[in-house]
């Protein structure tokens, strides 16, 4: 492959991950919470770890999606 | 949904084994004889004795066999080197590129009828992706001794509770992208193979499938590959 082309493939490779680490991320999130809810806490604290780590979740997602949109080398 | 006829479960079947019909199944010996398992096995018999029979004695001038390695290996190196730089190449190549070969060619078997993609179970690629997950942590801490933790922590002190939960999710939703990627890519693969077959085998219709499955195959192994150099060299990497 030439110069070019392997920076494409490759920058292909990067950005095909987006919407799937923006899905994960906040699945994650949400995973955690419901565990610690559930499991570790016993349901005393429901919902309200659930709901913070959802928001733990979802910054991750943008934090991700900032990171990638503020790269130098585009 | 499998494919109809999958040749090593027929003979183990005949020898009366306990071969599952399910994915996965439930003592230890139908694990072992599951279809994942033993089409593994033969990735793994094939990337062994293939390059043993075609590589002949190693000769300063390369024969046909030696050449064609020649330039698989030296495609490999040279993409990782590209990626990582000279002396991390050296050191993950032996790692990444099994985990390349096994993959492609995991991915194409399952091109042919008999045979079947190891990779279109998730329990195959989720062990790659652990694989890749741990030895990038290990690395870290390699390269940087307790210092590794400023990767989790971002740049402003006082942002650290915050940041501190969000690096660690993304960092586990990299389990689950490159893990679910490269099976629900094989997976939807191999099914809709299977349906065409099913359908209208007789008339070539699963032909222009097959033709984009070879391509689907190439580049969920570089995909996999390149991810994987990338967390690398992520973790090798300062903090910024």
């Amino acid at each position: 492959m030439s110069g070019d082309r392997k920076e494409v493939v490759k920058l292909l490779a990067e950005f095909s991950t987006i919407g799937m680490s923006v899905a994960f991320s906040i699945f994650i999130g949400v995973g955690i919470g419901y565990f610690l809810d559930h499991k570790v806490f016993a349901g005393r604290t429901s919902p309200w770890l659930t709901l913070i780590f959802l928001g733990f979740g979802v910054a991750a997602a943008f934090k991700n999606l900032y990171l990638m949109s503020r790269r130098k080398d585009l | 949904m499998e494919h109809p006829i999958l040749f090593i479960s027929f003979i183990l079947e005949r020898l009366g084994l306990p071969v599952p019909h399910g994915l996965v199944g439930d003592t230890v010996l139908a694990k072992l004889v599951s279809p994942h398992m033993t089409y593994t096995w033969l990735v793994m018999l094939f990337l062994i004795l293939v390059p043993k029979l075609t590589l002949g004695k190693m000769t300063l001038v390369p024969g046909k066999g030696q050449n064609f390695w020649e330039v698989i290996i030296g495609g490999l190196e040279g993409f990782m080197a590209d990626n990582m730089g000279k002396e991390g190449a050296k050191m993950m190549f032996p790692m990444l590129a099994t985990f390349a070969l096994y993959i492609l060619v995991a991915n194409m078997i399952g091109l042919m009828p008999g045979f079947m993609s190891p990779t279109s179970n998730l329990n195959i690629t989720l062990a790659c992706t652990l694989i890749v997950f741990f030895t990038t942590h290990i690395l870290g801490v390699k390269f940087h001794g307790a210092g590794y933790i400023k990767h989790f922590l971002g740049p402003i002190p006082w942002l650290i509770p915050l940041m501190f939960p969000i690096e660690l999710i993304s960092h586990f939703a990299r389990i689950l992208s490159l893990s679910i990627r490269l099976f629900g890519n094989i997976m939807a693969k191999e099914t809709l193979l299977g349906i065409l077959f099913m359908l209208a085998g007789a008339y070539f219709a699963p032909l222009p499938i097959l033709c984009l499955g070879v391509f689907v195959s190439i580049v969920q192994a570089l995909v996999f590959l390149l991810l994987s150099i990338l967390y690398f060299s992520a973790a090798m990497e300062h903090a910024h």
